[in-house]
């Protein structure tokens, strides 16, 4: 019972990883500018989450190791101080755009600007890592995240012609707007492979206490997590599809993407993704925060968990600390935060090979995984996504200056 | 060893590469095209009409509603002052002038009936302010011919 | 026993289970007549930073100037003290004792527990 309740890390992994505001922007954009035409990057994300995530829980479960330490041992100080520089900057952006996308969430309810939001939202994030403990945020979040399941509902209420959409599931080029339709691609795989998530997860599964009795378990738990997010981002597709791009109307702001729901949902729409927003925003930003803390906790050995009082892990709390009220502090100064979306989304997937090749020999390393060594197939899905991820490396940074 | 050592200088030049796009962003992005802009104005044009439509069933607040009408009038009041300087030749400037200036006002006074919850004056302004979203939507036809 | 991949980087464990921070670097001692060999582990001082870049080692050992626990370098633990090297390395030794956990009581004492809900960082 306790391993199938341990569904909860793969659904806040995944309401906080997968659907935040990242994923819900381009996959609103998506929609809006392309109709069903890119679910196939939303598919293609998905599946490349679920065998990251597996692959990271199963090197938790099995090593006792996250995936910091195991990198750091592996491959040496100075190849993990390059990984944590890129991942840290990267990850810092998306904890920008995610307080951002709390910050604005409270804006469309209640006409106070984001900026004012900068502080009170840090501070409770931070509250929560201060005081909280991992099963708390775990399953707190895993619990509200529930709310984001309206955007199924709104997506079937709008009545999608599920022929179109299954076709929308394979690639095809569109006739003219390529640079922007590339870019918004590019834009949904870095949404949707995020690194933080699967150093997120592995940790989650050290702070969960896993062991090799879990790894049947992990799977499920990944493969469920992840394909509950990846379902919901394709439920924003649809619905933008259906709401906003008969309209004419393309995503820039996020007062636009509020009005995603006002027609299938007509009482409880606009209420509905302003609060589903704020708890898969608030998700992301409590797992960034820890995924960052955890990367130089890990990384240079410092004690660490959510689960200890602050003073028993002082470095780890620090860091998170630091972390959180500097994110805040573009905020303050009216930074908006879908711009800082799209660069970091951007600049993810440009990053992207830093995590999933040294991913790949760790998998393979019998010192750390011994009988439990990825196979053939795990091994050739990592070598698919290694070469998509170079592919979006290369082609990133010129689609953001063309298409963005 | 060797292995260790060769990833960590290869990845000291990725890393530096790295600091570099951030300024790259900053100067290189190109300007839109007309067809570009005029797609941004028909997609303001409609998030207006969108959140008063929405208004008026009572299913977004006052202050949102208000914010985004004055959101929309903003932004598409920078958008057609760089479109009406890089129009193609043959379209009629004076006339998108002049829709765009009335649609604008409409939002503008959109936004100052929803404070007053004046709905029957609003849902006028939102009648009209859909007449000239078909005439934009023909300017809008007419420039992509054009290029 | 190969020393990078089986020593430099592992996380280091003492007598009680408790993480003490990670292999920052190794010294080895070359006498007239004997043999070369390890013999103390380091761990922290700007030792991690001058593996990068030496520059890194002096900006590292100026800002330790500033601020910090007065015991800046790297700690330096016998080799005779190590007790197995395997997925970790185990120590016979108790981590507050070397040195090694300086700066984690100093950021408590100084930053962490003038927090409300920080809690105390406990003295054995």
């Amino acid at each position: 019972m306790k391993k199938v309740l341990q569904i909860t890390l793969g659904i806040i992994t995944s309401v906080g990883g997968f659907l935040e505001i990242g994923s819900v922007t381009t996959a609103a954009q998506a929609g809006a500018s392309f109709g069903y035409q890119l679910l196939w990057a939303v598919l293609l994300g998905t599946l490349c989450l679920i065998f990251l995530v597996e692959m990271s829980g199963r090197l938790a479960a099995v090593s006792k190791h996250t995936i910091v330490d195991a990198t750091r041992e592996r491959f040496g100080f100075p190849f993990y101080a390059v990984v944590m520089l890129g991942m840290v900057l990267v990850a810092f952006m998306v904890l920008v755009a995610e307080l951002g996308g709390i910050g604005l969430s409270l804006q469309i309810l209640t006409g106070l600007g984001f900026p004012w939001w900068a502080i009170p939202v840090s501070f409770l994030v931070w509250l929560l890592m201060w005081k909280g403990t991992f099963r708390l945020i775990e399953n707190g979040a895993s619990l509200l995240g529930l709310v984001t399941l309206s955007f199924v509902v709104a997506a079937v209420k709008l009545h999608p012609e599920w022929g179109s959409a299954a076709h929308g599931l394979l690639p095809t080029m569109p006739g003219d707007q390529k640079a922007k339709y590339g870019f918004v691609a590019v834009s949904i795989l870095g949404a949707s492979i995020s690194p933080y998530l699967i150093y997120f997860y592995s940790s989650g599964a050290i702070e969960d206490k896993w062991d090799e009795s879990y790894i049947p378990m992990n799977r499920m738990i990944a493969g469920f997590g992840m394909t509950f997010g990846g379902f919901l981002s394709m439920a924003v597709l649809v619905a933008a599809a259906l709401a906003l791009q008969p309209k004419g109307i393309d995503i820039d702001k996020f007062d636009q993407a509020a009005l995603l729901m006002t027609t299938a949902l007509p009482k409880w729409g606009f209420y509905l993704f302003a609060f589903s927003m704020l708890v898969a925003c608030f998700g992301a930003a409590l797992e960034i925060s820890l995924a960052i803390a955890y990367f130089f906790a890990q990384g240079f050995g410092w004690n660490w968990g959510e689960d200890l009082e602050p003073s028993k892990d002082s470095r780890f709390s620090f860091v998170y600390t630091i972390i959180i009220f500097l994110a805040a502090v573009p905020l303050l100064f009216g930074v908006d935060p879908i711009k800082v979306t799209m660069i970091s989304m951007a600049l993810t997937a440009a990053t992207l090979p830093l995590t999933i090749v040294p991913f790949l020999f760790l998998m393979n390393d019998p010192i750390y995984l011994g009988e439990h060594r990825n196979g053939w197939v795990s091994n050739s899905v990592v070598a698919i996504i290694i070469l998509i991820s170079f592919v979006l490396a290369a082609i990133s940074i010129p689609l953001q200056i063309i298409g963005g | 060893m060797r292995l260790k050592r060769l990833l960590a200088v290869l990845n000291q030049i990725r890393a530096k590469s790295l600091l570099v796009v951030p300024l790259l962003f900053s100067t290189a992005c190109k300007p839109p095209t007309p067809t570009e802009q005029m797609a941004s104005v028909i997609s303001w044009l409609a998030t207006a009409g969108m959140a008063g439509d929405a208004w008026l069933r009572h299913t977004t607040p006052d202050k949102y509603t208000r914010q985004t009408l004055e959101l929309s009038h903003d932004t598409l009041l920078q958008i057609s002052d760089d479109l009406l300087k890089s129009l193609p030749p043959g379209i009629d400037t004076a006339s998108l002038d002049n829709v765009l200036t009335r649609s604008r006002s409409r939002i503008a006074q959109m936004a100052r009936l929803v404070e007053a919850k004046n709905s029957p004056a609003f849902l006028s302004q939102l009648d009209s302010l859909r007449a000239d979203q078909k005439i934009v939507k023909q300017f809008s036809d007419s420039i992509e011919s054009k290029q | 026993m190969k020393l990078i991949r089986d020593v430099l980087d592992k996380k280091l464990i003492d007598l009680e289970q408790c993480d003490m921070g990670r292999v920052s670097g190794l010294v080895m001692y070359v006498g007239e007549r004997s043999q070369p060999h390890i013999s103390h582990i380091l761990i922290g001082g700007s030792t991690l930073w001058m593996r990068v870049h030496p520059a890194l080692a002096r900006v590292s050992n100026r800002l330790a100037q500033l601020w910090g626990p007065k015991h800046k370098g790297a700690v330096r633990i016998p080799w005779t003290r190590v007790k197995s090297v395997g997925r970790d390395i185990k120590l016979d030794v108790e981590a507050r004792e070397t040195g090694a956990l300086a700066w984690e009581i100093w950021i408590a004492r100084h930053i962490i527990e003038r927090i409300p809900g920080g809690g105390k960082e406990e003295v054995e």
